[in-house]
């Protein structure tokens, strides 16, 4: 019985060991020239998956090449978009290539570069929807859809259904709006298209790309001038200026204007 | 020295004492049967035998060895000591050949095919051959016991404990296991705490009552049932041979 | 046509089935050894490790499996140890259906009358024989019914992956989705068929094994 008791040490040590060697042997890669970005290929044009299974995008072209200029290798990672703050936070990515909204809440959590794109909300329904939205009284009563943590559903919340700022716009009541937020946008339209919700609230360029499938309409544009910015770590200060730099230098060239065309005309 | 010598046994289970100084010896190929009623210990004796409950004062020695003492390796003490239970503790997941042979196999490291023939040779000898590759769900109550049996006997043991061995049968199987007993009667040294005076009568050498945590009285068949010398086991072999007809 | 669509995505989609099968097997594998072990150790040990066990069990069977992921994915990276999210599901998943596979092994082990230990013992096998060729065996036989019900459902747990990123058929599904909103319904009902498929041959083998494997008579019954 010692015997077969030293056996089974022997392997569960043996088995300890290893996976410790596999753990450690994950960490900080060379990490001096190798820039992880981080993303939510969920997100066209700016980020998504094409037929051969490549992230790909505004951003991610964007990024990949101010990124390479600057001498880095870069790797995409994709997550949750929720992930995203806490993975450059802790180090599991360096950048954040997501259309991203720079908001004051994020920037306590996080840097942003100079922001290199500036959006609206626009208000997504159904293409043969009778809505229609002149002015925010028209939004009575209706159920509307955003991804959770996006700049859209913040807005709503923050608007549409508050009375101090309704009041603001001249409107006494409460436009007894109801929010449904999602973990992606993607599932917002699965429900606007099978009527649950009455419109989604997103992004105006994804927005855009998804009326041109046909299904679904904008119908109004919410000027919240919003600007998409590179997210990094506070601490990574060294890395920001030269992506600053490199995004600036990158946004008065030729290229940057095909890319622009590409995705956005 | 005597093969088996058991020398003044307390056993206590909390504040209830059960073994209150049990000594006796048993020779090679004796066999001895343990009689009494209910609940005086004698279960409790057969364990404290074969360490499985050790005792708390006294000492068992097994041919020569002190086999109480804490630092032998009991383990191998127990190959030569067999146990039948009253309630077979037959291994669920295998046959009756693999039973039988597992102990070799696995205890003796003996060689597969050799530990197999031995296994099916012990069958035979209970009676059990064809049943070799039946599980014992699938055996009777007196089939199980026998399998038990042929199990303590694949060991080659000095000798084999049996712990009321027929108590959990329907009456009709008793028989059969106890012509099994019968038959080792002289070949292995067997120690049987049982009802069955008939048994008791026919194949013992020697009687032990026991009541109350200690040995009353102890004799050969002819005398305990004849000519006791104490009156207690007059009394309670006379209460028994009106119940089983005297003979 | 939106059909095409799904044949044409057939490369990536069996690219996230690879993946979530992968995460299942290892899961399933590193878990039921973690918990046969904790189970035996739960029913044969002295204090305080029964105990220690019982913390574990409440412990990971309290914590939802997302919330887990996220804990290890980002609780080690947070320590300065960053780990692909593979190894991190694998954990996650492990660590919780150990919890749950306790259970099933020490419902077998229950079921196992006390006897069969003594009579192990009498033939002179050690604690550790007696377990091995009598304790283990029987224990493993019992449990086949209760440990394929637990792979299936870490088969379906293994979509909570997609959170911390994992690539499986789910997101890989969902890619597309977005990619071509169109084809969203044929694609969901494609994946879910191959679940079922999944979930179905896991039953038939598993069904396979018990007919194979169980005694008549040997039955979970708690009779300890």
């Amino acid at each position: 019985m010692k015997k077969e008791m030293k056996a089974i040490s022997m392997v569960l040590i043996i088995s300890v060991v290893s996976l410790a060697v596999v753990l450690s042997g994950c960490t900080e890669e060379e990490k001096k020239n190798k820039i992880i970005v981080g993303t939510e290929a969920l997100f066209p044009p700016f980020e998504y998956v094409d037929e051969d299974g490549e992230i790909t995008g505004f951003d991610i072209e964007m990024v990949t090449a101010i990124l390479t200029d600057l001498g880095y290798e870069v790797e995409i990672k994709d997550m949750a978009f929720q992930q995203l703050i806490g993975a450059v936070q802790t180090g599991i990515i360096d950048v954040i290539a997501a259309g991203m909204t720079i908001t004051d809440e994020r920037l306590e959590q996080i840097s942003f570069s100079i922001p290199y794109y500036t959006s609206d909300q626009s208000v997504l329904v159904k293409s043969d929807s009778t809505i229609t939205i002149t002015n925010y009284s028209d939004f009575a009563d209706l159920t509307l859809g955003a991804q959770t943590g996006t700049t859209g559903a913040l807005w709503v919340e923050e608007h549409l259904m508050n009375d101090t700022w309704l009041k603001e716009q001249n409107i006494n009541y409460t436009l007894n709006i109801t929010l449904d937020t999602y973990v992606s946008y993607t599932d917002a339209v699965q429900d606007l298209r099978i009527g649950r919700i009455d419109a989604v609230i997103i992004d105006n360029p994804v927005g855009n790309a998804f009326a041109e499938e046909g299904a679904t309409k904008v119908i109004y544009v919410i000027s919240t001038n919003e600007s998409f910015g590179l997210g990094v770590k506070k601490e990574n200060t060294e890395l920001l200026q030269k992506i600053d730099q490199a995004l600036e230098d990158y946004m008065a060239t030729e290229e940057w204007n095909n890319l622009v065309l590409k995705y956005f005309e | 020295m005597s093969m088996l010598e058991v020398k003044n046994i307390y056993k206590s289970y909390g504040t209830l004492e059960v073994l209150k100084g049990i000594s006796f010896t048993m020779e090679k190929h004796e066999t001895k049967v343990i009689i009494g009623t209910s609940g005086t210990g004698k279960s409790t004796l057969l364990k404290c035998i074969n360490q499985l409950d050790p005792p708390d004062k006294g000492k068992v020695w097994l041919e020569g060895q002190e086999i109480t003492n804490p630092k032998i390796d009991i383990n191998k003490i127990r190959q030569k000591i067999g146990f039948v239970f009253q309630d077979f503790n037959l291994f669920n997941h295998l046959t009756a050949l693999k039973n039988v042979s597992i102990g070799l196999e696995k205890v003796k490291k003996i060689e597969k095919e050799q530990a197999q023939d031995r296994a099916i040779k012990e069958l035979q000898r209970v009676g059990l051959k064809k049943q070799a590759h039946q599980y014992p769900a699938q055996l009777s109550g007196g089939q199980k016991q026998r399998v038990g049996i042929a199990r303590a006997l694949a060991m080659d043991p000095s000798i084999i404990l049996f712990d009321e061995p027929t108590s959990a049968l329907d009456p009709e199987l008793i028989g059969d296991v106890l012509d099994v007993m019968k038959s080792l009667a002289g070949e292995v040294a067997m120690l049987v705490v049982t009802h069955e005076m008939g048994f008791a009568r026919n194949v013992a050498d020697e009687i032990i009552f026991m009541e109350g945590g200690v040995i009353v009285e102890n004799g050969p068949p002819k005398q305990m049932f004849q000519n006791p010398k104490i009156e207690r086991t007059k009394q309670f072999l006379g209460k028994i041979s009106t119940l089983y007809g005297k003979e | 046509m939106a059909i095409d669509i799904v044949l044409d995505s057939f490369p990536q989609l069996m690219k996230g089935l690879a993946v979530t099968i992968g995460l299942t097997l290892t899961s399933v594998f590193f878990a039921s050894i973690l918990a046969i072990i904790m189970a035996i150790g739960r029913s044969y040990s002295r204090q305080p490790i029964p105990f220690l066990i019982l913390i574990y069990e409440k412990i990971f069977r309290g914590i939802p499996l997302l919330v887990l992921f996220i804990l290890i994915y980002f609780g080690l990276a947070q320590a300065g140890i960053i780990i692909d999210v593979f190894i991190a599901a694998v954990i996650g998943l492990a660590l919780h259906s150990t919890a749950y596979q306790i259970q099933i092994f020490r419902s077998a082990i229950n079921s196992i009358p006390e006897g069969q230990f003594t009579a192990a013992r009498s033939v002179g096998m050690s604690n550790f024989k007696a377990m091995r060729h009598i304790i283990i065996p029987q224990m493993l036989r019992l449990s086949i019914p209760g440990w394929s019900n637990e792979f299936t459902i870490v088969l379906k747990d293994t979509s909570i992956t997609i959170a911390i990123g994992v690539i499986d058929l789910m997101r890989q599904g969902r890619y597309i989705i977005v990619r071509e909103p169109e084809s969203a319904l044929y694609i969901l009902l494609f994946i879910a068929l191959i679940y079922f498929i999944l979930v179905f041959s896991i039953n038939r083998g598993l069904s396979y094994l018990e007919k194979r494997y169980i005694i008549s008579g040997l039955e979970v019954n708690n009779t300890r």
